[in-house]
């Protein structure tokens, strides 16, 4: 076992990391060594990647140890660039973090100020100034590769920007240049957030926190009005929010919502979260309260203001739009369902099931129902899987069974109609599916029921007969 | 009887009061007369879909309650589609009443029931009267959400019938909660469907309950309206009116025209043996105590159902 990381107060004693933790033992007896816990690591680096999410939406993640902020047009929400810094920084400490930062017009440039670097916020021509005393591991580089350069000679960054670019390409890789040239600002890197950005966003900082559910909700609602100018501008209104609450301790929580409709009614906004959170009532543990309260919207489409008429038909969309809402926003978009036709002649694939919440907009109203091929009559209600039946006695080769046995019930079969064949779809189940014969049986006590036979009598495998569906 | 008229006054509030809280056309019809005897004339509040067959349209004092909550049974899992059949059938009539404004049905299915007896299946519907497109299927995970559901079906006014489905009686689902659907049925004005999949009879606040049995469908007609012999054709139900206003249980045979979308009188049978299962032996059932003594028989009358949960 080895030292991984170390604390302050290790570090002053001259523990290094990579050192055997025998050996540091035996240094220090009342050393205290902790296990590493990766994932544990990684879910503090995403909470405070969630956090960071108050000084810029662009956060992304630079390995294990590591942010990266886009602070392109906010930092000046904050007073500047030193006070933003100096902002970060000294939040992090208040919370137990031991963190550095640098400022630049280039990725490559902070990393390598923050970590090996001072830190600080470094001008656009101070940019080669800062970075030439710095070491070549600062370049982000393989270890290699730093290893190879140093036995060159080549140990200060200094050194390779004044070194030919020629040779070090051909001897290093593009790779060297490449970070050299991030690192000063010549070439371009972006930085991916870690999250889909919103298209539109808007919040309230306040200085006393929020915890009860009325008083968050009655801000969304003032956020969504707020929101509800610049939406108009655009034409649009929201199809997907997010409510991103911020705790006082740095715990950030994001509340989605989906409509069915695009939207900008900020009473309907508020309505929507407040089922929502009525859903995730449990998991929102307000603790001291929220101290930051940010309306995302996530996408938006056109919204075509309505002309309100006089016989109240568009009210009902409007009802039917809010129910499920509301349904969705409360139980999820996947318990509310409308059908879907689809073109296949085999039962279960000639109807799909559509969150309704996708399928509903109110001016393409879902197609009426054609059925182009001629096919018997269907049942009301189709098994999930067909249930395997057993069959004792039926006319062979190709006719009703007289009588059969299901979840432990004899049926005798008074009338039958069939069969209709149905073949199966060669380009999904492959040319040696069974094709299926159905029959619409009637018992002697009037339950009516829809069985296939799969396979053929007289081939092998022999044929097998399921219950598909029943009649009403 | 002399009655003095503070004591007739008193009466008639009483009965007004009576009136209001069962919400019955008979006692509104008696109120209208006297109203009309008094000088003003109240309409009537209630709201009936006629069904088309007269004598269970009788029994039903005008139709199917359209603001309100009605109860539809079935006694076994096998029986569950015709219950389910039936359902939709008044769901398909109210829809073709409600053709003009297009508003769409909600089934509100129950776990178990989906997975015993399926989910409602689109091209079914649309071989049974209904339209597909116009059918939302909301799947809850539990009673709680299911109860939920139908409340705010009900309270948005965007469906033309709410469908409730049930498995058995469910302790959370007793006198309390059908009230409580009944009155937000009754504020919205809507008429809300509870079908009760394998469930006992039991108090609740629908003033109606239907027990659905299967009964062998009707034969197909050939083009000279002879019927073809050994087919199956429109479905019919065994329709038992157990609960209302009337006295006698009313039981009939209904055809159900998928095509014209109406209901029809069916002819009794003759090859069918009944579906309901009458015990062998007529004598009192002997108790079978496990644990404890079997509850005393009630004597008498039902005046009142116990709780099935």
């Amino acid at each position: 076992m080895r030292l991984t990381a170390l604390d302050e107060a290790a570090e002053t004693i001259g523990l290094r990391k990579g050192q055997g933790v025998a050996e540091a033992r035996a240094m220090y007896p009342k050393l205290d060594v902790i296990e590493e816990d990766l994932t544990a690591d990684r879910r503090l680096l995403d909470g405070i990647a969630d956090w960071c999410d108050r000084y810029t939406p662009l956060v992304a993640l630079d390995g294990s140890d590591g942010l990266f902020l886009d602070i392109t047009g906010s930092s000046h929400l904050f007073g500047g660039e030193q006070a933003l810094l100096k902002d970060i920084l000294l939040r992090l400490f208040q919370m137990g973090i031991d963190a550095r930062g640098a400022i630049s017009s280039a990725p490559g440039l902070s990393w390598a100020a923050s970590r090996f670097g001072g830190g600080g916020v470094i001008a656009e021509e101070d940019m080669e100034h800062v970075l030439a005393p710095l070491p070549v591991a600062s370049l982000r580089l393989e270890e290699q590769t730093v290893v190879a350069l140093q036995k060159l000679g080549l140990k200060q960054i200094g050194d390779l920007i004044l070194a030919p670019r020629a040779p070090l390409a051909r001897r290093f890789g593009a790779k060297l240049l490449l970070r050299l040239d991030q690192a000063l600002g010549r070439d371009e890197e972006p930085v991916s957030p870690r999250r889909p950005v919103a298209s539109l966003s808007a919040e309230r900082r306040l200085i006393d926190p929020i915890q009860a559910e009325e008083d968050i909700l009655y801000l969304t609602g003032q956020i969504a009005l707020s929101l509800k100018t610049s939406l108009e501008e655009r034409g649009a209104g929201g199809r997907a929010f997010e409510l991103m609450l911020f705790r006082v301790d740095g715990r950030v929580f994001r509340i989605a919502a989906g409509t069915s409709q695009p939207l900008r009614d900020p009473k309907r906004i508020a309505g929507l979260f407040s089922e929502r959170l009525q859903a995730v009532h449990d998991d929102l543990d307000a603790g001291y309260g929220f101290e930051i309260l940010r309306l995302n919207v996530m996408r938006y489409e056109a919204f075509d203001t309505p002309q309100e008429d006089f016989d109240g038909a568009r009210q009902k969309d409007i009802s039917l739009a809010g129910f499920v809402d509301r349904v969705s926003a409360r139980l999820g978009a996947d318990c509310l369902q409308s059908f879907q036709l689809c073109e296949s002649h085999v039962p279960e694939r000639a109807v799909a099931t559509n969150p309704a919440i996708h399928a509903l907009t109110p001016d393409r109203k879902p197609a009426a129902g054609v059925f182009p091929w001629s096919r018997s009559e269907r049942p009301l209600r189709l098994f999930r899987r067909p249930e395997l039946v057993e069959v004792s006695l039926a006319e062979v080769p190709e006719g009703p069974p007289q009588s059969f046995h299901w979840r432990r019930v004899t049926h005798r079969v008074s009338r039958s109609q069939g069969p209709e064949r149905l073949a199966m779809e060669w380009w999904i189940d492959g040319a040696d599916a069974q094709s299926r014969d159905y029959f619409r049986l009637e018992d002697d006590s009037g339950h009516r029921f829809w069985l296939y036979r799969e396979g053929l009598y007289g081939q092998l495998p022999s044929p097998r007969w399921f219950m598909h569906g029943i009649f009403a | 009887m002399v009655q003095t008229p503070m004591t007739r006054e008193r009466l008639f509030a009483l009965r007004e009061e009576v009136a209001r809280l069962e919400g019955s056309s008979v006692a509104a019809a008696r109120q209208e007369a006297l109203a009309a005897e008094s000088g003003h004339s109240r309409k009537a509040e209630d709201q009936r879909f006629p069904l088309g067959i007269a004598a269970l349209d009788h029994a039903l004092e005008g139709g199917l309650p359209l603001n309100g909550m009605s109860e539809i049974r079935s006694q076994a899992m096998r029986d569950a589609t015709a219950a389910t059949g039936f359902a939709l059938a008044l769901a398909a009539l109210l829809q073709r009443k409600s053709e003009e404004d297009r508003s769409p049905v909600l089934w509100i299915s129950d776990t178990v029931t989906s997975m015993e007896t399926g989910i409602p299946y689109a091209l079914g519907l649309a071989d049974f009267g209904l339209k597909p497109e116009r059918f939302l299927h909301a799947a809850p995970r539990g009673l709680e959400e299911a109860l939920w559901l139908a409340e705010t079906a009900v309270e948005s006014g965007a469906f033309s019938v709410s469908i409730l489905e049930v498995k058995g009686n469910p302790a959370h689902f007793g006198l309390t909660e059908s009230r409580r659907l009944g009155l937000r049925a009754k504020a919205a004005g809507r008429p809300l469907l509870i079908v009760r999949q394998s469930g006992e009879e039991e108090a609740s606040s629908a003033p109606f309950r239907f027990l659905v049995e299967p009964a062998p469908a009707t034969s197909r007609f050939l083009p000279d309206r002879s019927m073809l012999g050994g087919s199956i054709g429109n479905p019919v139900f065994r329709l038992t009116l157990e609960k209302s206003r009337n006295p006698a249980p009313v039981s009939l045979l209904l055809e159900w025209n998928p095509h014209d979308r109406q209901f029809l009188p069916a002819r009794e049978p003759e090859h069918a043996r009944s579906a309901r299962k009458l015990p062998a032996h007529s004598g009192p059932r002997l108790p079978a105590p496990a644990n404890r003594p079997d509850r005393p028989q009630e004597v008498g009358p039902v005046l009142a159902l116990d709780r099935a949960s």
